[in-house]
């Protein structure tokens, strides 16, 4: 698998290539310039918040959404070309095939769409939908409703599928079960581009993580180097040392004094934001500081795109703002 | 599974110069489909079997003619008309025309809206399936529902009510209801296009009923207030109906019937081509104001 993450070459073949690409609702911009290099074979995550864009972007590489600005390329042509459309797979969030016919009756629908098809067996077998080959659509629970929709997206054998959050509606087991398909679908040389909240998700299965927020990239690499940007710890303790000498701290993004607790208490508590919290006590105890009704968890993501992007501006976790592109989308369509 | 088909693909056709065409990647399950007519055929087939599973359309749509001229035909089958036609035959032709009316609004009004508000004709827009074959399977799926209408109404009429038919002026109704079908499926399309998804249930029946009376359908013209008949002539569906009756039987009986005909046949069909010409071009505005929507 060839990971060259945000190579801009233009040398290699590249299954995606979009530049500058942005898209803008009023004064609002979903996605910003963004500029992406999709090599074939990659299993790449557009891991991001809630409202980061990663659907908008996600339409506009399948041509459903045509951008304000910039270009896209998908296998060379236009990604709403007859041709590149034979190749590329997308499973979306709210579209559902016709209640009254069965599962095994959309799913061949669909093969017919295309100019080479998976068996209709196959197909079913995959997705993990044998079992429910015959009932009709409109009986299907939301996950095996998410199921038909991967067993539609490669029923014409994409060269390339886009998965805008496809695990949403599914329990641990069933999740399971889908990356495993998902990854026998890369080890045939697919291009697997899927979008997610998630990091562990991302950590998991993609060999290059691109993340957004607010539409723009904010990092692009392996999921080791995204990890080590965005996975942080929140760590909750009482302490001796002041605020300004925490955040001093090697290792620490940010330091607040809890909600609720006044800030001229001689010890609030405090609530750190580290990647390291095991360097952050090892060195308060080394220091004989007083540390006391500890907890350590884990930050979301949310909140570590806040320390990520306002680093400095210490914006409360609260100030995720309700007009996110994906919410002015929604209301707009 | 072709291995010729597979080298023969690759989407040689992309006008591009960046060298991004990488070759297919096909899976050794993979196997080569039957193109554009495999995909009419597929989508036709879906459309058939969707539409015969939902009572709604079964009933409210195929069966309700049928039962419509059981009620109200059925007790008139026997009474001649001056030139020698039967009442019976002359329903069997209303009702019909009903059915042809109510299918267009349903089918594609109705039907298409729901296909639409539910994201899956945003999905079908991902796939490289030809966008036609999804029209065409519409009207093709509904010109069979329209046969059975015909098939049903016609059944009860000649072998419940023993209505006599004239062979050639049965054949010719039939073909300008089945013409009729085609003609007004514009007609649904725009509804289906230009309503919200959840509007055009209520907006056909709305629609629905008023143009089956007014174009007497259910009453003959000579039975509606004044007013309503002088509304009558500016609908399309009256002047199907005037072909419609026109082919039953010869003027007299139209006459006789109350169905008043004015104009030549040619004014008629000029209505009638018109409201598909016309519903079309709305139809298609309404089409791309879609997507170009779904592309914002």
């Amino acid at each position: 698998m060839t990971s060259t993450p945000a190579s801009g070459s233009t040398t290699t073949p590249a299954v995606i290539r979009a530049s500058g690409l942005t898209k803008r609702y009023g004064d609002l911009v979903a996605v910003d310039a963004l500029d992406l290099v999709i090599a074939p074979g990659d299993i790449v995550a557009i891991l991001g918040p809630n409202g980061a864009g990663k659907s908008t972007t996600i339409e506009m590489l399948l041509g459903l959404r045509t951008p304000t600005a910039g270009e896209v390329r998908v296998f060379g042509d236009a990604p709403n070309a007859k041709a590149t459309r034979a190749r590329v797979g997308a499973m979306l969030q709210e579209s559902s095939a016709p209640e009254s016919l069965t599962v095994a009756e959309a799913v061949d629908l669909v093969r017919h769409y295309y100019p080479f098809a998976l068996s209709l067996d196959d197909i079913l077998d995959r997705a993990d939908l044998s079992e429910k080959r015959g009932n009709r659509i409109a009986q299907l629970s939301g996950g095996q409703q998410q199921r038909l929709n991967f067993a539609l997206a490669i029923a014409g054998d994409p060269d390339l599928l886009f998965l805008d959050e496809p695990t949403a509606a599914l329990d641990v087991e069933a999740r399971h079960l889908f990356w495993e398909q998902v990854r026998g679908l890369a080890a045939h040389g697919k291009t697997i581009l899927f979008s997610t909240h998630n990091l562990a998700e991302a950590d998991a299965l993609a060999d290059r993580v691109i993340l957004i927020n607010r539409g723009r990239v904010i990092a692009d690499g392996t999921p080791e180097q995204i990890k080590a940007t965005v996975a942080t710890r929140t760590v909750r303790l009482v302490t001796d040392v002041g605020v300004a000498a925490l955040a001093a701290f090697p290792g620490v993004r940010g330091v607040e004094v809890a909600p609720g607790e006044s800030v001229g208490a001689t010890h609030p508590t405090l609530v750190v934001q580290t990647a390291t919290p095991e360097d952050l006590l090892a060195r308060l105890f080394a220091g004989g500081h007083l540390v006391s009704q500890l907890t350590v968890t884990d930050t979301d993501l949310e909140t570590a795109f806040i320390h990520l992007v306002g680093a400095t501006t210490q914006t409360a976790p609260t100030a995720t703002p309700d007009t996110t592109p994906e919410h002015v989308m929604e209301s707009a369509s | 599974m072709s291995t010729a088909g597979r080298t023969a693909y690759p989407a040689d056709s992309s006008t591009t110069d960046s060298g991004d065409r990488t070759p297919r990647r096909l899976s050794p399950e993979a196997s080569r489909m039957p193109g554009a007519l495999g995909t009419l055929a597929a989508q036709l087939r879906a459309e058939l079997l969707s539409s015969s599973r939902v009572p709604e359309y079964v009933v409210g749509v195929v069966a309700v003619p049928i039962i419509l001229f059981t009620m109200f035909g059925l007790p008139n089958a026997g009474v001649k008309l001056p030139g020698g036609t039967d009442v019976g035959a002359m329903m069997f032709a209303s009702m019909s025309a009903y059915g042809v009316v109510s299918l267009a609004i349903f089918t594609f009004g109705v039907g298409v809206a729901d296909e639409r508000g539910k994201g899956w004709l945003r999905r079908m827009r991902a796939t490289p399936m030809p966008f036609w074959a999804y029209f065409v399977a519409k009207v093709v799926g509904s010109l069979a529902f329209c046969g059975l209408i015909l098939l049903g109404t016609w059944a009860v009429a000649a072998l419940g009510g023993k209505v006599p038919f004239d062979g050639v002026r049965l054949a010719q109704t039939v073909l300008i209801l089945l013409a009729g079908t085609v003609a007004f499926s514009t007609m649904g399309f725009s509804l289906a296009y230009w309503f919200r998804p959840k509007a055009a249930s209520a907006i056909g029946n709305l629609v629905f009923l008023p143009l089956s009376f007014l174009s007497g359908f259910f009453f003959p013209l000579d039975q509606l207030p004044d007013v309503l008949a002088k509304v009558a002539p500016y609908l399309p569906t009256y002047h199907f109906g005037q072909l419609v009756w026109s082919a039953i039987a010869p003027a007299q009986d139209v006459i006789a019937f109350g169905a008043h005909p004015e104009g030549s046949a040619w004014v008629h069909v000029g209505w009638v081509l018109a409201s598909f010409v016309g519903f079309g071009l709305l139809a298609r505005a309404g089409y791309r104001r879609e997507l170009s929507r779904a592309a914002q």
